[in-house]
């Protein structure tokens, strides 16, 4: 993207968000549809609640951390859009922070923006923070984590790491891949950690460390010595902390609501209503009666697998270790919904510049089947949601094409993908650290 | 499943309906106030009607508050939704009539019939459509405080519907719909056979003293936005709900004078007159009205949990192989140049 530079195409996003919220206020005016996310209204209406003293989760449906409504306070005291702008901003910072990880792991300034464009272009971003959306606050302090990471700043980490859990659980799975990154032979406390760099990336190949690292974990004296370190041991017990201490918080605040309402609903939702996971028409079909322990685990269990093996795989490299696991995530979920997307979609960007998948016609058969199988999935949802048709079996197929089609995704980016470990070994680079002191 | 909670909103804003007078005079006027939403638990606090008239005053002024539900008072007496229920709760405990302060022939003269009653719209969502004629005696009605009348109707929503109180308040908004307050299950999310019923209350303010002439009559249509839950399961793919006929009352405030002993012969009260409107109709005149919501189908049982739990192991199976078998790109190449 030779013809735009960064800063003309975050000035153009910014502008393209402006205006999108201001058309959102007009359809919400003037049209039967709303723009606005039916979300947004539960957010405000929280926020409204929470300026006259009163609890969030009075608000039915609301169902996520009493920060969101804190946050979004002014739109009862200033105006109903301060949210969007709120959200819209943290779309743009998720722009700025992709960049900033590029740039920190030397890629080249037009691959930069490139990515970069692939977030703030994509159809699907752009509404999603306009409609009110609170993803993209999400997706901004997740890449925040891994700026702070990789410029050593591990106590500012730990403790962003800690709200982002609090503000949305599932950050949680990146627990494993971040402590494992935290490797005594890279990240050493007072040490800027060493970042391998993107050309030097291309030419060493650093597998043969990854290997060890794995043969490492099932030694009981590396356990002992090179699991339990000082980095990891800090950054559990800070992240750990700030994540009780808020909820210990707002458990004293608002009590048994929002344990319900904000964690314990996520970690044991299941949505007999049909959505883009393989799981719904089984629970629907079986929701008349308890689900036993064993059939419960045995559906927890491809979940459970898969996020080990990616993790234990590609944790060094942990921006695309994210990525595939979050998309692992996302596609053997209980319950997904297209907002889930946004989770990966800023992630996607980071991994790019390291995968020699072509446009043509990998990369466009990949995105091609992606969206076809989704589009397909709406269609039987349309035909029973707005015409009443009974499709429920159809839907479910669709839904395993549609697991089909993210499995081959995975697997596909998996196979293009250039092993990129964030960090250098400090052994390895001892001289060059020399140079730098 | 009974839940003991219950949820209602309470919104005043301008008219809901369009609302004809075949006489040809405007006879709705618009209010606008705020919107509250609450919830409260079920309490077994009675509404009772005493032959007193202090208490009779107070029980029927209860009524005539205006930020009072007949169906609020229905929830604080019953755990659930049930026509028999509802049916006790009307004979029984509401207070209908005026008291010993006006004559109670009132309600001889006030009238409906339901013109038409359709479900409008395909699908999970959609509109239940009524358009129901008022007929009004004025002759009875030159003790009443004419602009401060108001007519009730209540929706008893069947089993495997609801309305959904936000998207009423989006409405209420734009300017669509009048006082309205939605009552029963607190989770729109949970399918049909683990919630309760729900019941939809909306108040009509209508200014009689426009109205002129023997016998007058009134139109008024009403379009109320309705969401299917999921259904239980079924062999046939499709579950059955019903609709039955809404519930009318008129609530009137009124300049009396109190006869009763215990009171201040010759001074003037303000009271509230609480009326059902009766059916006119002998026989219905319109269809019953059937939503046919899809439910899953039991045999699909066996299929879906078998397949599910394949497909998402040959799945992951997959992923598994590939990242364990995966080589490094700049590795692999390496190995070949050396």
């Amino acid at each position: 993207m030779a013809f735009m530079s960064f800063s003309s195409l975050i000035v153009l996003s910014a502008i393209f968000r402006f205006i999108l919220i201001l058309y959102g206020e007009w359809q919400d005016t003037h049209m039967e549809v709303r723009y606005t996310d039916i979300d947004y209204l539960v957010f405000s209406d929280a926020a409204s609640l929470m300026t006259s003293g009163k609890s969030p989760f009075q608000r039915s449906t609301y169902r996520y951390s009493p920060l969101l409504a804190f946050l979004l306070i002014p739109n009862s005291i200033l105006h109903p859009t301060w949210g969007k702008f709120i959200f819209s901003a943290s779309d743009l910072l998720v722009g700025l922070f992709i960049r900033t990880i590029l740039k920190l792991r030397g890629v080249p300034e037009n691959l930069c923006t490139v990515s970069v464009s692939v977030w703030l272009l994509n159809p699907f971003t752009f509404t999603i923070g306009t409609r009110g959306n609170c993803e993209p606050v999400v997706c901004a302090m997740v890449l925040w984590i891994f700026i702070c990471l990789m410029n050593g700043r591990l106590f500012q980490a730990a403790i962003w790491y800690g709200l982002i859990v609090h503000f949305r659980i599932y950050p949680i799975i990146y627990a494993l891949p971040i402590l494992l990154i935290l490797d005594p032979h890279v990240f050493r406390t007072r040490h800027r950690p060493v970042l391998q760099n993107w050309t030097q990336s291309k030419r060493n190949s650093p597998w043969s460390f990854s290997v060890t690292r794995l043969a490492d974990l099932f030694s009981p004296w590396f356990i002992m010595k090179s699991i339990l370190t000082r980095e990891r041991i800090l950054f559990g017990l800070v992240s750990g902390s700030v994540f009780l201490f808020c909820t210990a918080f707002f458990y004293y605040l608002y009590g048994w609501d929002f344990l319900h309402e904000a964690l314990l609903y996520h970690l044991t939702r299941t949505d007999p209503r049909h959505n883009f996971s393989i799981y719904f028409y089984h629970i629907y079909l079986q929701y008349e009666r308890k689900l036993m322990v064993v059939e419960k685990l045995i559906s927890f269990l491809p979940q459970l697998i898969v996020q080990l093996v990616l993790i234990l795989k590609f944790a060094q490299d942990l921006p695309f270790c994210c990525f595939v696991q979050t998309v692992a995530f996302v596609a053997f979920n209980k319950v997904i919904t297209a907002q889930y997307f946004v989770w990966f979609f800023c992630l996607l960007p980071l991994i790019l510049s390291s995968s020699n998948m072509k446009l043509k016609w990998k990369g466009l058969s990949c995105a091609i089947l992606w969206v076809g199988a989704q589009l397909h999935w709406l269609m039987w949802g349309y035909l029973l949601e707005f015409k009443g048709k009974n499709v429920f079996l159809q839907l479910w197929m669709a839904s395993i094409l549609f697991l089909a089609a993210n499995t081959y995704l995975m697997i596909s980016v998996i196979q293009h993908h250039r092993y990129f470990p964030v960090f250098s070994r400090v052994e390895n680079t001892s001289d060059h650290v020399r140079k730098l002191q | 499943m009974a839940y003991s909670v219950t949820w209602y909103v309470e919104t005043q804003g301008k008219i809901h309906m369009c609302i004809s007078l075949l006489v040809g005079i405007p006879l709705i006027f618009f209010s606008s106030n705020g919107f509250c939403i609450d919830s409260s638990s079920f309490s077994s606090k009675d509404v009772t009607s005493d032959s007193d008239f202090d208490s009779y005053s107070s029980v029927s002024s209860f009524y005539c508050s205006s930020n009072k539900y007949i169906m609020k008072s229905y929830s604080e007496k019953y755990e659930s939704l049930q026509d028999p229920d509802f049916q006790e709760f009307v004979d029984q405990e509401l207070p209908l009539g005026c008291g010993k302060f006006l004559p109670d022939n009132l309600n001889l003269v006030l009238r409906h019939s339901v013109l038409h009653r359709s479900l409008v719209g395909e699908g999970s969502h959609r509109h239940l459509s009524s358009s129901i004629r008022f007929s009004f005696n004025l002759e009875s009605t030159s003790e009443l405080r004419p602009h401060e009348c108001d007519v009730i109707l209540i929706e008893r929503l069947p089993s495997g519907v609801y309305a959904d109180p936000f998207e009423l308040q989006h409405l209420l908004q734009r300017g669509v719909f009048s006082d309205i307050a939605v009552f029963g299950d607190a989770n729109l999310e949970s399918p049909s056979f683990l919630s309760n019923r729900s019941a939809v209350e909306i108040n009509m303010d209508i200014d009689l003293s426009i109205l002129s002439g023997h016998k007058n009559e009134v139109v008024i249509k009403v379009e109320l936005p309705l969401h299917a839950r999921y259904a239980p399961l079924s062999e046939s793919g499709y579950w059955d709900v019903k609709f039955g006929e809404p519930d009318l009352f008129m609530r009137c405030s009124v300049e009396g004078k109190a006869h009763n002993q215990n009171s201040v012969e010759g001074k003037s009260h303000n009271q509230c007159c609480l009326y059902m409107i009766k059916n006119d109709d002998d026989q219905v005149q319109h269809g019953t009205i059937l939503w046919k919501i899809p439910s899953g189908i039991k045999a699909h049982a066996g299929v879906v949990y078998v397949f599910t739990f394949v497909s998402a192991f040959l799945s992951s199976l997959l992923i598994v192989l590939t990242s364990i078998f995966y080589t490094n790109i700049n590795g692999s190449k390496n190995s070949k140049q050396s």
